[in-house]
Protein backbone atom coordinates (compact mmCIF):
# COMPACT_ATOMS: atom_id res chain seq x y z
CA UNK A 1 0.00 0.00 0.00
CA UNK A 2 1.21 3.26 -0.95
CA UNK A 3 1.00 6.31 1.45
CA UNK A 4 2.60 9.86 2.59
CA UNK A 5 2.69 10.70 6.31
CA UNK A 6 1.99 14.15 6.74
CA UNK A 7 1.38 16.94 9.57
CA UNK A 8 -2.48 17.07 10.51
CA UNK A 9 -1.87 20.64 9.24
CA UNK A 10 -1.28 19.72 5.69
CA UNK A 11 -4.68 18.39 5.32
CA UNK A 12 -5.79 21.94 4.27
CA UNK A 13 -2.71 21.69 1.24
CA UNK A 14 -4.05 18.11 0.75
CA UNK A 15 -7.94 18.69 0.13
CA UNK A 16 -7.28 21.68 -2.29
CA UNK A 17 -4.74 20.33 -4.43
CA UNK A 18 -7.62 17.56 -4.95
CA UNK A 19 -9.90 20.50 -6.28
CA UNK A 20 -6.94 22.28 -7.97
CA UNK A 21 -5.21 19.28 -9.74
CA UNK A 22 -9.06 18.43 -10.75
CA UNK A 23 -8.60 15.00 -10.01
CA UNK A 24 -12.49 15.29 -8.16
CA UNK A 25 -14.88 18.33 -9.17
CA UNK A 26 -16.40 18.89 -5.71
CA UNK A 27 -15.78 17.41 -2.20
CA UNK A 28 -18.84 16.69 0.14
CA UNK A 29 -16.69 17.17 3.53
CA UNK A 30 -17.11 17.99 7.17
CA UNK A 31 -16.77 21.22 8.12
CA UNK A 32 -17.19 23.39 11.63
CA UNK A 33 -20.76 25.29 11.65
CA UNK A 34 -20.42 27.19 15.03
CA UNK A 35 -20.43 24.61 17.90
CA UNK A 36 -21.61 21.89 15.30
CA UNK A 37 -19.89 19.89 12.22
CA UNK A 38 -21.51 20.08 8.88
CA UNK A 39 -21.21 18.61 5.71
CA UNK A 40 -20.61 21.13 2.65
CA UNK A 41 -20.09 20.49 -0.92
CA UNK A 42 -17.09 22.54 -1.71
CA UNK A 43 -15.83 23.45 -5.40
CA UNK A 44 -13.63 26.07 -4.96
CA UNK A 45 -10.53 25.23 -3.79
CA UNK A 46 -10.36 28.64 -1.68
CA UNK A 47 -13.23 27.55 -0.03
CA UNK A 48 -11.35 24.55 2.16
CA UNK A 49 -11.43 25.55 5.57
CA UNK A 50 -8.24 25.91 7.53
CA UNK A 51 -7.47 22.74 9.81
CA UNK A 52 -9.92 20.82 8.19
CA UNK A 53 -8.55 18.07 11.12
CA UNK A 54 -10.71 19.82 12.88
CA UNK A 55 -14.03 18.45 11.29
CA UNK A 56 -12.99 15.33 9.57
CA UNK A 57 -12.05 14.06 12.54
CA UNK A 58 -14.47 15.86 14.94
CA UNK A 59 -16.44 12.95 17.07
CA UNK A 60 -19.72 13.92 15.79
CA UNK A 61 -22.62 12.49 14.14
CA UNK A 62 -25.22 14.31 11.60
CA UNK A 63 -26.34 12.44 8.69
CA UNK A 64 -24.74 9.40 7.22
CA UNK A 65 -23.10 11.32 3.73
CA UNK A 66 -23.32 8.55 1.47
CA UNK A 67 -27.35 9.02 1.65
CA UNK A 68 -26.34 13.03 0.27
CA UNK A 69 -25.07 11.23 -3.73
CA UNK A 70 -27.43 8.52 -3.37
CA UNK A 71 -28.81 8.30 -6.70
CA UNK A 72 -26.88 10.92 -8.54
CA UNK A 73 -26.47 10.65 -12.20
CA UNK A 74 -23.87 12.86 -12.95
CA UNK A 75 -20.78 12.94 -15.03
CA UNK A 76 -18.90 15.47 -12.57
CA UNK A 77 -16.28 13.30 -10.14
CA UNK A 78 -17.54 13.55 -6.64
CA UNK A 79 -14.90 13.34 -3.47
CA UNK A 80 -16.36 11.88 -0.63
CA UNK A 81 -14.65 12.41 2.75
CA UNK A 82 -16.52 10.95 5.59
CA UNK A 83 -16.52 7.90 8.52
CA UNK A 84 -16.09 4.23 7.52
CA UNK A 85 -19.60 3.54 8.06
CA UNK A 86 -20.72 6.45 5.56
CA UNK A 87 -18.27 5.27 2.90
CA UNK A 88 -19.30 1.58 3.55
CA UNK A 89 -23.13 2.47 2.88
CA UNK A 90 -21.41 4.50 0.15
CA UNK A 91 -19.95 1.48 -1.77
CA UNK A 92 -22.99 -0.62 -0.87
CA UNK A 93 -25.33 1.83 -3.03
CA UNK A 94 -22.67 1.85 -5.97
CA UNK A 95 -23.14 -2.10 -5.52
CA UNK A 96 -27.06 -1.36 -5.68
CA UNK A 97 -26.58 0.44 -9.34
CA UNK A 98 -27.49 3.99 -6.98
CA UNK A 99 -24.08 5.37 -7.55
CA UNK A 100 -21.58 4.91 -10.53
CA UNK A 101 -18.08 3.88 -9.23
CA UNK A 102 -16.40 6.01 -11.63
CA UNK A 103 -17.57 9.12 -10.56
CA UNK A 104 -17.04 8.76 -6.71
CA UNK A 105 -13.68 9.08 -4.88
CA UNK A 106 -14.47 7.77 -1.53
CA UNK A 107 -12.01 8.91 1.37
CA UNK A 108 -12.43 7.18 4.74
CA UNK A 109 -11.16 8.56 7.91
CA UNK A 110 -10.60 7.01 11.25
CA UNK A 111 -13.25 7.17 13.76
CA UNK A 112 -12.89 6.69 17.28
CA UNK A 113 -16.59 6.34 18.01
CA UNK A 114 -19.34 9.60 17.72
CA UNK A 115 -21.51 11.85 19.54
CA UNK A 116 -25.28 12.72 18.43
CA UNK A 117 -24.55 16.01 16.69
CA UNK A 118 -26.64 18.28 18.76
CA UNK A 119 -24.64 16.33 22.06
CA UNK A 120 -21.50 17.17 20.43
CA UNK A 121 -22.73 20.65 20.09
CA UNK A 122 -23.89 21.30 23.09
CA UNK A 123 -20.35 19.55 25.08
CA UNK A 124 -17.73 20.11 21.52
CA UNK A 125 -15.48 22.36 24.22
CA UNK A 126 -15.61 19.13 26.74
CA UNK A 127 -15.47 16.48 23.78
CA UNK A 128 -12.45 18.15 21.76
CA UNK A 129 -11.39 17.17 18.34
CA UNK A 130 -10.05 13.33 18.82
CA UNK A 131 -11.35 10.74 21.48
CA UNK A 132 -9.26 7.54 23.06
CA UNK A 133 -10.66 5.47 25.03
CA UNK A 134 -9.65 7.00 28.21
CA UNK A 135 -11.82 10.59 27.18
CA UNK A 136 -14.29 8.31 26.41
CA UNK A 137 -14.84 6.78 29.73
CA UNK A 138 -14.36 10.41 31.32
CA UNK A 139 -17.29 11.77 29.04
CA UNK A 140 -19.02 8.75 29.89
CA UNK A 141 -18.54 9.67 33.99
CA UNK A 142 -20.26 12.64 33.03
CA UNK A 143 -23.77 11.41 31.09
CA UNK A 144 -22.01 12.31 28.17
CA UNK A 145 -22.04 8.73 26.02
CA UNK A 146 -21.35 8.01 22.43
CA UNK A 147 -24.19 7.01 20.33
CA UNK A 148 -24.86 3.29 20.67
CA UNK A 149 -24.25 2.50 16.93
CA UNK A 150 -20.88 3.66 17.63
CA UNK A 151 -20.15 1.09 20.64
CA UNK A 152 -20.95 -2.13 18.43
CA UNK A 153 -18.86 -0.85 15.48
CA UNK A 154 -16.16 -3.14 14.51
CA UNK A 155 -14.68 -1.45 11.88
CA UNK A 156 -14.17 2.32 12.37
CA UNK A 157 -10.47 2.77 11.21
CA UNK A 158 -9.93 3.94 7.54
CA UNK A 159 -9.59 0.98 5.74
CA UNK A 160 -12.21 1.22 3.51
CA UNK A 161 -12.85 3.62 0.00
CA UNK A 162 -10.22 4.73 -2.74
CA UNK A 163 -8.33 6.62 0.33
CA UNK A 164 -7.82 6.35 3.91
CA UNK A 165 -6.69 8.97 6.57
CA UNK A 166 -5.53 7.33 9.27
CA UNK A 167 -4.43 9.13 12.49
CA UNK A 168 -1.25 9.10 13.81
CA UNK A 169 -0.47 10.12 17.37
CA UNK A 170 1.11 13.50 17.47
CA UNK A 171 -1.07 14.83 15.27
CA UNK A 172 0.43 13.46 12.05
CA UNK A 173 -1.61 11.70 10.13
CA UNK A 174 -1.41 9.08 6.99
CA UNK A 175 -2.72 9.51 3.46
CA UNK A 176 -2.65 5.94 1.78
CA UNK A 177 -4.31 4.89 -1.30
CA UNK A 178 -6.15 1.98 -1.06
CA UNK A 179 -7.11 1.07 -4.74
CA UNK A 180 -5.80 2.56 -7.98
CA UNK A 181 -8.02 5.28 -8.29
CA UNK A 182 -6.60 6.53 -5.00
CA UNK A 183 -3.32 5.89 -5.47
CA UNK A 184 -3.51 7.78 -8.57
CA UNK A 185 -5.02 10.85 -6.88
CA UNK A 186 -2.11 10.66 -4.79
CA UNK A 187 0.58 11.00 -7.37
CA UNK A 188 -1.84 13.52 -8.97
CA UNK A 189 -1.22 15.87 -6.34
CA UNK A 190 2.68 14.72 -5.87
CA UNK A 191 3.21 13.42 -2.87
CA UNK A 192 6.18 11.74 -1.41
CA UNK A 193 4.66 8.33 -1.54
CA UNK A 194 6.10 5.02 0.17
CA UNK A 195 5.12 2.12 1.06
CA UNK A 196 3.09 2.28 4.32
CA UNK A 197 2.03 -0.35 6.44
CA UNK A 198 -1.62 0.41 7.79
CA UNK A 199 -3.13 -3.01 8.96
CA UNK A 200 -3.33 -2.23 12.16
CA UNK A 201 -4.53 -6.16 12.46
CA UNK A 202 -4.13 -5.49 16.73
CA UNK A 203 -6.06 -2.77 16.78
CA UNK A 204 -8.47 -4.01 14.75
CA UNK A 205 -8.96 -7.15 16.57
CA UNK A 206 -9.09 -5.08 20.12
CA UNK A 207 -11.96 -2.94 18.31
CA UNK A 208 -14.06 -5.88 17.32
CA UNK A 209 -13.78 -7.62 21.15
CA UNK A 210 -15.33 -4.53 22.75
CA UNK A 211 -17.83 -4.13 20.08
CA UNK A 212 -18.74 -7.52 20.55
CA UNK A 213 -18.83 -7.15 24.11
CA UNK A 214 -20.63 -3.85 23.88
CA UNK A 215 -23.35 -6.10 21.49
CA UNK A 216 -23.65 -8.78 23.70
CA UNK A 217 -24.90 -6.14 26.87
CA UNK A 218 -27.72 -4.78 24.73
CA UNK A 219 -30.98 -5.86 25.64
CA UNK A 220 -32.53 -8.19 23.48
CA UNK A 221 -35.90 -8.66 21.49
CA UNK A 222 -35.92 -11.65 21.45
CA UNK A 223 -39.88 -12.70 21.19
CA UNK A 224 -42.51 -10.93 18.48
CA UNK A 225 -44.13 -9.60 21.52
CA UNK A 226 -40.86 -8.13 22.64
CA UNK A 227 -40.54 -6.38 19.24
CA UNK A 228 -44.42 -5.52 19.71
CA UNK A 229 -43.40 -3.61 23.03
CA UNK A 230 -40.02 -2.26 21.52
CA UNK A 231 -41.98 -0.60 18.69
CA UNK A 232 -45.17 0.16 20.83
CA UNK A 233 -44.38 4.36 20.56
CA UNK A 234 -43.52 4.23 17.22
CA UNK A 235 -45.94 6.25 14.38
CA UNK A 236 -44.79 4.97 11.18
CA UNK A 237 -43.49 8.25 10.59
CA UNK A 238 -40.70 6.84 8.17
CA UNK A 239 -38.18 9.23 9.12
CA UNK A 240 -36.16 6.01 9.97
CA UNK A 241 -36.31 5.14 6.06
CA UNK A 242 -35.70 8.13 4.63
CA UNK A 243 -32.67 8.79 6.69
CA UNK A 244 -31.10 5.14 5.90
CA UNK A 245 -28.59 5.22 2.90
CA UNK A 246 -29.36 2.12 1.74
CA UNK A 247 -32.85 2.00 1.99
CA UNK A 248 -32.97 3.34 -1.84
CA UNK A 249 -36.60 2.29 -3.65
CA UNK A 250 -37.79 4.95 -5.50
CA UNK A 251 -41.52 4.32 -4.31
CA UNK A 252 -41.30 2.79 -0.93
CA UNK A 253 -44.18 0.09 -0.99
CA UNK A 254 -45.56 1.94 2.99
CA UNK A 255 -46.01 4.80 0.16
CA UNK A 256 -48.06 2.98 -1.99
CA UNK A 257 -52.00 2.59 -1.02
CA UNK A 258 -51.05 -0.92 -0.08
CA UNK A 259 -48.51 -0.10 2.28
CA UNK A 260 -50.33 2.89 3.54
CA UNK A 261 -53.95 2.28 3.77
CA UNK A 262 -56.01 5.25 3.86
CA UNK A 263 -59.91 5.30 4.16
CA UNK A 264 -62.06 2.37 2.51
CA UNK A 265 -58.98 0.44 2.25
CA UNK A 266 -58.20 0.90 5.85
CA UNK A 267 -61.82 0.45 6.59
CA UNK A 268 -61.62 -2.58 4.87
CA UNK A 269 -58.52 -3.91 6.86
CA UNK A 270 -60.31 -3.26 9.78
CA UNK A 271 -63.39 -5.20 9.10
CA UNK A 272 -61.27 -8.05 7.91
CA UNK A 273 -59.56 -8.40 11.34
CA UNK A 274 -61.94 -7.06 14.20
CA UNK A 275 -59.34 -3.95 15.07
CA UNK A 276 -56.29 -2.72 13.45
CA UNK A 277 -53.52 -0.32 15.04
CA UNK A 278 -53.17 3.20 13.44
CA UNK A 279 -50.93 3.99 11.79
CA UNK A 280 -51.53 0.77 10.19
CA UNK A 281 -48.73 -1.67 9.33
CA UNK A 282 -46.30 -0.64 12.49
CA UNK A 283 -44.58 -4.20 12.91
CA UNK A 284 -44.70 -5.03 9.03
CA UNK A 285 -43.40 -1.88 8.14
CA UNK A 286 -40.48 -2.70 10.08
CA UNK A 287 -40.06 -6.45 9.85
CA UNK A 288 -40.18 -5.64 5.37
CA UNK A 289 -37.48 -2.84 6.46
CA UNK A 290 -35.19 -4.85 8.32
CA UNK A 291 -35.29 -7.90 5.58
CA UNK A 292 -34.58 -5.27 2.48
CA UNK A 293 -31.62 -3.56 4.50
CA UNK A 294 -30.75 -7.13 5.51
CA UNK A 295 -27.48 -7.48 3.67
CA UNK A 296 -26.40 -3.99 3.28
CA UNK A 297 -27.06 -2.30 6.84
CA UNK A 298 -23.95 -0.84 7.60
CA UNK A 299 -25.25 -0.41 10.97
CA UNK A 300 -24.16 3.21 11.03
CA UNK A 301 -27.56 3.94 13.41
CA UNK A 302 -28.62 6.84 11.28
CA UNK A 303 -31.92 5.64 12.11
CA UNK A 304 -31.88 5.68 15.63
CA UNK A 305 -30.76 9.10 15.80
CA UNK A 306 -33.33 9.94 13.57
CA UNK A 307 -36.50 8.56 15.27
CA UNK A 308 -38.51 11.23 17.12
CA UNK A 309 -39.91 8.81 19.96
CA UNK A 310 -36.39 7.49 20.65
CA UNK A 311 -36.41 3.86 19.93
CA UNK A 312 -32.81 2.54 20.49
CA UNK A 313 -33.31 1.50 16.69
CA UNK A 314 -29.38 0.31 16.84
CA UNK A 315 -30.78 -2.79 18.82
CA UNK A 316 -33.08 -3.56 16.10
CA UNK A 317 -31.70 -2.75 12.18
CA UNK A 318 -27.92 -3.94 12.62
CA UNK A 319 -28.71 -6.47 15.34
CA UNK A 320 -30.67 -8.52 12.95
CA UNK A 321 -29.21 -7.58 9.98
CA UNK A 322 -26.09 -9.41 11.25
CA UNK A 323 -27.51 -12.28 11.55
CA UNK A 324 -28.68 -12.37 8.25
CA UNK A 325 -25.04 -11.17 7.00
CA UNK A 326 -23.40 -13.74 9.10
CA UNK A 327 -25.29 -16.76 6.85
CA UNK A 328 -23.90 -14.82 3.49
CA UNK A 329 -20.80 -14.23 5.04
CA UNK A 330 -21.38 -10.93 3.69
CA UNK A 331 -19.83 -7.96 5.44
CA UNK A 332 -21.24 -5.04 3.69
CA UNK A 333 -19.02 -2.02 2.23
CA UNK A 334 -16.03 -4.36 2.62
CA UNK A 335 -15.13 -5.04 -1.01
CA UNK A 336 -16.85 -3.06 -4.21
CA UNK A 337 -16.35 -6.21 -6.49
CA UNK A 338 -17.63 -8.69 -4.11
CA UNK A 339 -21.30 -9.46 -5.12
CA UNK A 340 -24.73 -8.92 -2.98
CA UNK A 341 -26.03 -11.78 -1.50
CA UNK A 342 -29.24 -11.91 -3.24
CA UNK A 343 -28.06 -11.04 -6.81
CA UNK A 344 -25.89 -14.52 -6.49
CA UNK A 345 -26.32 -18.10 -5.08
CA UNK A 346 -24.02 -21.72 -4.72
CA UNK A 347 -26.10 -24.61 -6.14
CA UNK A 348 -25.69 -26.25 -2.94
CA UNK A 349 -26.58 -24.61 0.41
CA UNK A 350 -28.62 -22.93 2.89
CA UNK A 351 -30.37 -26.36 3.12
CA UNK A 352 -30.42 -26.65 6.97
CA UNK A 353 -31.81 -22.68 7.14
CA UNK A 354 -35.55 -23.83 4.97
CA UNK A 355 -37.42 -25.89 7.23
CA UNK B 1 -58.79 -37.94 7.18
CA UNK B 2 -59.01 -41.01 9.34
CA UNK B 3 -59.52 -39.83 12.96
CA UNK B 4 -62.54 -38.15 14.11
CA UNK B 5 -61.47 -34.46 14.94
CA UNK B 6 -61.44 -33.52 19.03
CA UNK B 7 -63.99 -31.05 19.99
CA UNK B 8 -62.45 -27.60 20.43
CA UNK B 9 -59.29 -28.77 19.19
CA UNK B 10 -57.03 -26.40 17.73
CA UNK B 11 -56.95 -26.38 13.78
CA UNK B 12 -53.55 -24.29 12.23
CA UNK B 13 -54.09 -22.15 9.61
CA UNK B 14 -51.63 -22.65 6.81
CA UNK B 15 -50.62 -20.46 4.09
CA UNK B 16 -49.11 -22.50 1.22
CA UNK B 17 -46.99 -20.92 -1.89
CA UNK B 18 -46.30 -23.13 -4.56
CA UNK B 19 -44.56 -23.07 -7.94
CA UNK B 20 -46.87 -23.83 -10.83
CA UNK B 21 -44.57 -26.35 -12.24
CA UNK B 22 -43.84 -28.62 -9.50
CA UNK B 23 -45.56 -28.31 -6.26
CA UNK B 24 -48.42 -27.15 -7.14
CA UNK B 25 -48.50 -30.39 -9.59
CA UNK B 26 -47.61 -32.05 -6.44
CA UNK B 27 -50.90 -31.43 -4.54
CA UNK B 28 -52.51 -32.01 -7.82
CA UNK B 29 -51.31 -35.13 -7.75
CA UNK B 30 -51.67 -35.78 -3.92
CA UNK B 31 -55.43 -34.91 -4.56
CA UNK B 32 -56.15 -37.11 -7.75
CA UNK B 33 -54.26 -40.18 -6.34
CA UNK B 34 -56.55 -40.05 -3.32
CA UNK B 35 -53.71 -39.79 -0.56
CA UNK B 36 -54.73 -38.50 3.04
CA UNK B 37 -53.64 -35.39 4.46
CA UNK B 38 -54.75 -33.02 6.40
CA UNK B 39 -56.82 -29.71 4.83
CA UNK B 40 -55.03 -26.99 7.16
CA UNK B 41 -53.49 -25.47 3.77
CA UNK B 42 -54.92 -22.48 1.44
CA UNK B 43 -52.54 -22.94 -1.17
CA UNK B 44 -51.96 -19.74 -3.65
CA UNK B 45 -50.40 -20.37 -7.02
CA UNK B 46 -46.78 -18.64 -7.72
CA UNK B 47 -45.10 -19.04 -11.47
CA UNK B 48 -42.53 -19.70 -9.79
CA UNK B 49 -40.56 -19.76 -5.66
CA UNK B 50 -38.94 -17.35 -7.10
CA UNK B 51 -41.64 -14.82 -7.46
CA UNK B 52 -42.14 -15.34 -3.73
CA UNK B 53 -41.58 -12.09 -2.05
CA UNK B 54 -40.47 -12.54 1.48
CA UNK B 55 -42.92 -9.76 2.51
CA UNK B 56 -45.86 -12.20 1.66
CA UNK B 57 -44.40 -14.35 4.27
CA UNK B 58 -44.48 -11.74 6.64
CA UNK B 59 -47.97 -10.94 6.08
CA UNK B 60 -49.34 -13.69 6.17
CA UNK B 61 -47.79 -14.30 9.53
CA UNK B 62 -48.82 -11.00 10.88
CA UNK B 63 -52.40 -11.26 9.86
CA UNK B 64 -52.25 -14.51 11.84
CA UNK B 65 -51.67 -17.19 9.75
CA UNK B 66 -49.98 -20.33 12.19
CA UNK B 67 -47.67 -21.43 9.42
CA UNK B 68 -46.49 -20.53 5.73
CA UNK B 69 -45.41 -23.48 3.73
CA UNK B 70 -42.66 -22.36 0.42
CA UNK B 71 -42.72 -25.01 -2.68
CA UNK B 72 -40.67 -25.34 -5.54
CA UNK B 73 -39.31 -27.30 -8.36
CA UNK B 74 -36.02 -29.13 -6.55
CA UNK B 75 -32.48 -27.02 -7.02
CA UNK B 76 -31.66 -27.89 -10.73
CA UNK B 77 -35.17 -28.53 -12.07
CA UNK B 78 -36.64 -25.00 -12.13
CA UNK B 79 -38.97 -24.57 -14.94
CA UNK B 80 -36.94 -20.73 -14.96
CA UNK B 81 -33.80 -22.09 -14.36
CA UNK B 82 -32.55 -20.32 -11.59
CA UNK B 83 -35.87 -18.95 -9.50
CA UNK B 84 -35.70 -21.60 -6.68
CA UNK B 85 -31.58 -20.85 -6.02
CA UNK B 86 -32.41 -16.93 -6.10
CA UNK B 87 -35.80 -18.05 -3.23
CA UNK B 88 -33.52 -20.14 -1.41
CA UNK B 89 -31.12 -17.42 -0.29
CA UNK B 90 -34.61 -15.30 0.58
CA UNK B 91 -36.07 -17.82 2.37
CA UNK B 92 -32.82 -18.35 4.31
CA UNK B 93 -32.96 -14.67 5.27
CA UNK B 94 -36.14 -14.16 6.42
CA UNK B 95 -36.27 -17.60 8.51
CA UNK B 96 -33.40 -15.96 10.07
CA UNK B 97 -35.20 -12.73 10.69
CA UNK B 98 -38.19 -14.43 12.09
CA UNK B 99 -35.70 -16.80 14.13
CA UNK B 100 -34.91 -13.74 16.45
CA UNK B 101 -38.65 -13.38 17.19
CA UNK B 102 -39.16 -16.92 17.46
CA UNK B 103 -41.43 -17.57 14.46
CA UNK B 104 -38.85 -19.37 12.46
CA UNK B 105 -40.49 -22.61 13.20
CA UNK B 106 -43.77 -21.84 11.83
CA UNK B 107 -42.49 -21.26 8.09
CA UNK B 108 -41.08 -24.38 6.38
CA UNK B 109 -39.91 -24.74 2.72
CA UNK B 110 -39.49 -27.96 0.55
CA UNK B 111 -38.83 -28.74 -3.00
CA UNK B 112 -41.57 -31.26 -4.05
CA UNK B 113 -41.37 -32.70 -7.88
CA UNK B 114 -44.39 -32.62 -9.96
CA UNK B 115 -44.07 -36.70 -9.24
CA UNK B 116 -44.30 -36.41 -5.73
CA UNK B 117 -47.84 -36.02 -4.68
CA UNK B 118 -46.86 -38.43 -1.75
CA UNK B 119 -44.27 -36.20 -0.37
CA UNK B 120 -46.50 -33.01 -0.47
CA UNK B 121 -48.99 -35.45 1.58
CA UNK B 122 -46.29 -36.11 4.28
CA UNK B 123 -45.19 -32.47 4.31
CA UNK B 124 -48.76 -31.18 4.72
CA UNK B 125 -49.97 -33.70 7.87
CA UNK B 126 -46.38 -33.08 9.75
CA UNK B 127 -46.59 -29.33 9.45
CA UNK B 128 -50.21 -29.57 10.38
CA UNK B 129 -48.91 -31.65 13.20
CA UNK B 130 -45.75 -29.49 13.89
CA UNK B 131 -47.91 -26.27 14.37
CA UNK B 132 -50.68 -28.25 16.57
CA UNK B 133 -47.92 -28.94 19.08
CA UNK B 134 -46.41 -25.05 18.79
CA UNK B 135 -50.22 -23.81 19.34
CA UNK B 136 -51.94 -20.61 17.50
CA UNK B 137 -49.60 -17.99 15.91
CA UNK B 138 -48.76 -15.44 18.66
CA UNK B 139 -50.22 -12.70 16.18
CA UNK B 140 -53.90 -13.96 16.26
CA UNK B 141 -55.93 -11.65 17.37
CA UNK B 142 -53.67 -8.53 18.14
CA UNK B 143 -54.29 -5.41 17.26
CA UNK B 144 -51.60 -4.70 14.77
S1 LIG C 1 -30.81 0.48 8.99
FE1 LIG C 1 -30.08 2.09 10.38
S2 LIG C 1 -28.03 1.37 11.00
FE2 LIG C 1 -28.58 0.19 9.15
S3 LIG C 1 -27.68 1.37 7.44
FE3 LIG C 1 -29.84 2.06 7.69
S4 LIG C 1 -29.70 3.88 9.03
FE4 LIG C 1 -27.71 2.75 9.22
S1 LIG D 1 -38.35 6.95 12.91
FE1 LIG D 1 -39.16 6.04 14.82
S2 LIG D 1 -41.34 6.61 14.86
FE2 LIG D 1 -40.60 6.99 12.75
S3 LIG D 1 -41.10 5.05 11.64
FE3 LIG D 1 -38.96 4.86 12.39
S4 LIG D 1 -39.17 3.82 14.40
FE4 LIG D 1 -41.22 4.60 13.85
S1 LIG E 1 -40.76 -23.10 -11.41
FE1 LIG E 1 -40.77 -24.35 -9.63
S2 LIG E 1 -39.30 -23.30 -8.44
FE2 LIG E 1 -39.14 -22.16 -10.28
Amino acid sequence: MKGAELGIEDLEGFFRGLLEKEVVDCLVMPHVAGKNIAYMMVTDPKRIESSPGKAIFAPSFSVNAAGIVKGWTVANKVGLVAKPCEIRAAIELVKLNQMDKDSLLLISVDCAGAFENQVYADHSDEIGEWLDSGKIEELKGKGIELREACTICDSRLADVGDIGIVRLNGDKVVVAGLTNMGEAALTALELPLEDKEIERKDEKARIAEEAKKNEEALPKISSIEELEAFLQDCIVCKNCRDVCPVCYCKECFFDQPLGNPASGDLLNLAELRGAIGVPANQLFYHLTRVYHVSTTCVGCGACADACPKDIPLTRYYPVIARKVQEIFEYEPGKDVEEPLPFVVYEEEELEDKLR
Amino acid sequence: MGEEKKEGEFEPKIIGFTCNWCTYASADLAGTSRKKYPPNARIIRLMCSGRLDPMFVLKALLNGADGVFIGGCHPGECHYIKGNFYARRRIAAIRTILKQFGLDNRVRSEWISASEGDKFARVMTEMAEDLKKLGPNPMRGKIL
